[in-house]
């Protein structure tokens, strides 16, 4: 959209120079009640919207230059919101300092021994509030019991100081204690047999759960054994032992997902809460948590796998199959006329009438059909081809604007380099003007905003076709959530390219004024954006999907846009983790002594630990990210509070 | 890399008291394969089986004793958890409750003992497994019906056979080999043996 077509400009540009004053005097201001002004700018915007049905554009500057200051102001305190981040990239080599936390806090309040905690974490899938819970539910015994277990030492046999020979039940040899290996569970055989299982079992790809030999045991064989004894013989199957022990965190674990990446880029994510959201991984790729695919909100995971699907199967033929075919009346394929007259016989063995679509019979001559007239109007079959052409043209409707923001955003994805060299040029001007980060901003808004726009469409065709949802509203229902959800949409689109006609000016050789101008209008566009966006989300979880009998899930709308999550750190955790290896490296010498000391031991550890958990949960809750309910409306609230928008990141 | 030792050990020990338990395993059609075998175990008292001698294919694989051994009955049999059609045999020590400490004995005679407490919740043959649920004195019928013609004709039949052909003046020994090598057809081993 050209700048100088906007309706709106001329009308505004009284109110923008006061802009500039007013940004200048408001720096002393700054500690200004957020709340207010919100309710301010939605009072203003409510009868704009009267007024200027078309755009969604408040021209109240004070609140909306307020705002702007005080979110640049507030600059440390969005650093802080980062770091609260609950996505993490898990690499190689931070595969284990992503686990010690889990296994601490396990082998803290349970005071077990670092294998057993992983045994236990193994089984319940990595959930350590589960095990917490069935902790009290089962009792510490069953709970032990089920996952494999044994706690009870049996470490009182010493069995390489008696001198008879050992029968082994395996082989039925008789063999030397000291060829002998006793597990946690009591049962021993010989280290021959034992490595034989071992082996078989890991190729087996079991080597997350080795149980014992014994008949009904279900202990899990203790790791260091393994380890051990199959490295004597076949040091690389031992490596694979190590590292299927280790990369349980991600294949037995809910919240932990491999990236999709193509070729793999070797990270893991891990995620707090909800699993229903969009993350992006270290290298850049960003997708759904919970299908993997691209990410794709506002529509659901199945609505994007259909939609997928379709369009591979539709898109490249659609425009061709529509202009030049026409569909059989008995097999409803699509015929192309090769030739001849209006006289066409499909496959199938039905002739039908090139011009009307109706089925004939096959005498014909040059100029007519025998016993066929078009003139005259047959509703039947009229009906029925008009039906197939609806739904195509009503795909085509969804795919084209789908098609074209997604052009957009690429078109614009390009764009960032010809303002980054703008912005240069007018940094270096002289000009009182020195902050250029309204114009990133704006750009990551408008990307952000472009992309669920364009995934808008998808979910629109799915909300209101007949595909998914055809029982589930009647036509009236489904008509009146069309007209509000499409009123949103179209603000947000017309809202969007305002953004971008405003980010596509040469700003650089405006004076200063008009820069003001443009910023102004530039912030006051990102939030009102923004605002849309949000609005969008809440018209699709709780009046469109709530309602629903099927649950459809879709990723909360992130105002911040996808976040580029920070590393599983070695120093992170550092603290914690010495503490935990030293407590590991206690209990790798099972000595009386420290059994002994463990039950003090583990009172101590456990009040702190609790405490810890406590407060990491009270923390949690405070947190920006942590929408950990699936429930939508909890969800915009605490989008609600995170205040404008600032550090988005850019699309693949 | 069968462990030969073992299997060796483990048919010693149980054929020493096939009588008192009721199983036995030998080697399959008399060869020297130890790695395929041929398992028998008596029907249990006081269930339709009881009377009959099922005769189990027993196939030890590479991994034996690590991994578990193959078993199917070559006797048909009527049971929720045995398949009517091929023999295939439910049970979860066969599977992943194979443990290396259990013995081919210990697993027959846990064959044995699924014979006597049929699971029908979860079956192998579902045909079986419903009559069973439904219909129990048809099953049991059926179930002892199965062993009176295959568990008990190959041993009862054949001394019949035997008797009759040996006192029409064949040896003895040439009728039980003819016998074999025609699957117990008494018309065609007579037909045999004559034109020898």
């Amino acid at each position: 959209m050209a700048s100088d077509d906007d309706p709106a400009s001329s009308s505004d540009l009284e109110a923008s120079a006061s802009a500039a004053a007013a940004a200048a005097a408001a720096a002393e201001e700054e500690e200004e009640e957020e709340e207010e002004e919100e309710d301010a700018a939605a009072e203003e915007e409510e009868s704009e919207t009267a007024e200027e049905a078309e755009y969604y554009f408040s021209d109240n500057d004070d609140a909306a230059e307020e705002t702007v200051l005080d979110v640049l102001a507030d600059g440390g305190e969005e650093e802080c919101h980062w770091s609260v981040s609950s996505v993490r990239v898990i690499t190689k080599e931070s595969l284990l300092a992503a686990q010690r936390e889990d296994l601490r806090k396990v082998m803290e309040l349970l005071a077990l021994r670092e294998q057993h905690a992983r045994t236990l974490l193994i089984h319940y899938r990595w959930d350590v509030e589960r095990i917490f819970e069935l902790l009290e539910v089962k009792g510490r015994e069953r709970l032990f019991l089920e996952a494999g277990v044994s706690a009870i030492e049996n470490k009182g046999r010493v069995l390489s100081s008696s001198p008879c020979p050992i029968t082994c039940n395996v082989c039925f040899d008789e063999v030397p204690p000291s060829r002998v290996s006793e597990m946690d569970c009591g049962h021993c055989f010989c280290n021959e047999c034992w490595t034989e299982h071992f082996i078989i079992k890991i190729n087996d790809g079991q080597s997350r759960r080795i149980t014992c030999m014994a008949p009904k045991c279900n202990a899990v064989c203790d790791e260091a054994i393994v380890r051990y004894l199959v490295s004597a013989r076949h040091p690389e199957i031992a490596d694979r032992f190590d590292r299927f022990l280790l990369e349980s965190y991600i294949e037995d674990n809910n919240k932990v997902k491999w990236c999709p990446s193509v070729p793999h880029c070797g990270n893991a994510i891990r995620v707090k809460g909800d699993i229903c959201c969009e993350v992006a991984c270290a290298c850049g790729i960003q997708f759904c948590f919970s299908c993997l695919s691209e990410a794709h909100s506002p529509c659901s995971c199945l609505m994007w796998e259909l939609w997928i699907k379709k369009c591979q199967d539709e898109s490249e033929t659609v425009n061709w199959i529509t202009v030049n075919t026409k569909h059989c009346p008995k097999c409803h394929k699509p015929v192309e006329k090769n030739g001849g007259c209006n006289l066409v016989a499909c496959l199938c063995g039905q002739a039908f009438c090139w011009l009307c679509g109706g089925a004939t019979g096959r005498d014909h001559t040059w100029s007519s059909i025998s016993g066929h007239s078009c003139g005259r109007f047959k509703e039947d079959q009229e009906k029925r081809t008009e039906q197939a052409r609806r739904n195509l043209y009503r795909y085509m409707h969804y795919h084209n604007r789908y098609k074209a923001h997604i052009d957009s955003l690429k078109q614009e994805t390009n764009l960032k380099e010809t303002i980054q060299g703008k912005i240069s040029i007018s940094e270096n001007k002289e000009s009182k003007i020195k902050d250029y980060s309204w114009v990133t901003n704006g750009l990551n808004r408008l990307f952000w905003s472009r992309r669920v726009l364009a995934y808008s469409y998808p979910f629109a065709f799915y909300m209101f076709g007949d595909e998914l949802f055809k029982d589930e509203m009647t036509p009236q229902e489904r008509e009146m959530k069309q007209n509000l959800f499409e009123d949103q949409q179209q603000q947000l689109e017309a809202n969007v390219e305002r953004l971008s006609s405003y980010l596509e000016k040469d700003f650089q050789d405006f004076s200063d004024d008009l820069v003001m101008d443009t910023m102004s209008r530039v912030i006051n566009l990102s939030n009102v954006v923004d605002r849309l966006c949000k609005q969008m989300y809440q018209c699709i979880e709780n009046d469109l999907l709530y309602p629903l009998r099927t649950t459809h899930n879709i990723a909360p709308y992130k105002s911040k846009g996808l976040e580029k999550p920070s590393e599983v750190s070695i120093c992170w955790d550092s603290c914690q983790s010495s503490r935990s290896t030293r407590t590991c490296q206690e209990d790798r010498c099972p000595t009386s002594e420290s059994t002994a000391n463990g039950v003090a031991e583990k009172t101590v550890l456990g009040k702190r630990s609790e405490a810890q958990l406590q407060g990491s949960s009270s923390s949690n809750n405070g947190g920006y990210s942590s929408s950990s309910s699936s429930s939508s409306r909890k969800r915009d609230k605490i989008d609600a509070r995170t205040g404008p928008t600032f550090d988005l990141n850019m699309p693949p | 890399m069968l462990d030969v030792s073992r299997v060796q050990k483990e048919l010693a020990e149980c054929n020493r008291d096939q009588a008192i338990s009721g199983v036995g395993i030998a080697l399959c059609d008399g060869g020297s394969d130890l790695s395929h075998l041929t398992g028998t175990i008596s029907g249990p008292v006081a269930t339709p089986y009881e009377g009959g001698t099922f005769r189990i294919d027993i196939r030890l694989p590479g991994g034996y004793p690590f991994e578990p051994p193959k078993m199917q009955f070559i006797t048909k049999v009527w049971h929720p958890n045995i398949s009517s059609q091929n023999g295939a045999i439910c049970l979860d020590i066969l599977k992943d409750q194979w443990s290396p400490a259990l013995t081919l004995k210990t697993a027959l005679l846990s064959v044995q003992a699924l014979l006597s407490s049929p699971e029908p919740d979860d079956p192998q043959d579902a045909v079986v497994a419903q009559q069973y649920l439904r219909d129990h004195q048809t099953f049991i019928a059926t179930a002892r019906y199965w062993t009176e013609t295959f568990a008990k004709r190959i041993s009862v039949d054949i001394e019949e056979k035997v008797q009759k052909l040996v006192e029409m003046g064949f040896p003895e020994d040439l009728v039980r080999s003819t016998l074999k090598s025609v699957n117990g057809d008494e018309n065609m081993a007579l037909e045999k043996l004559c034109s020898s």
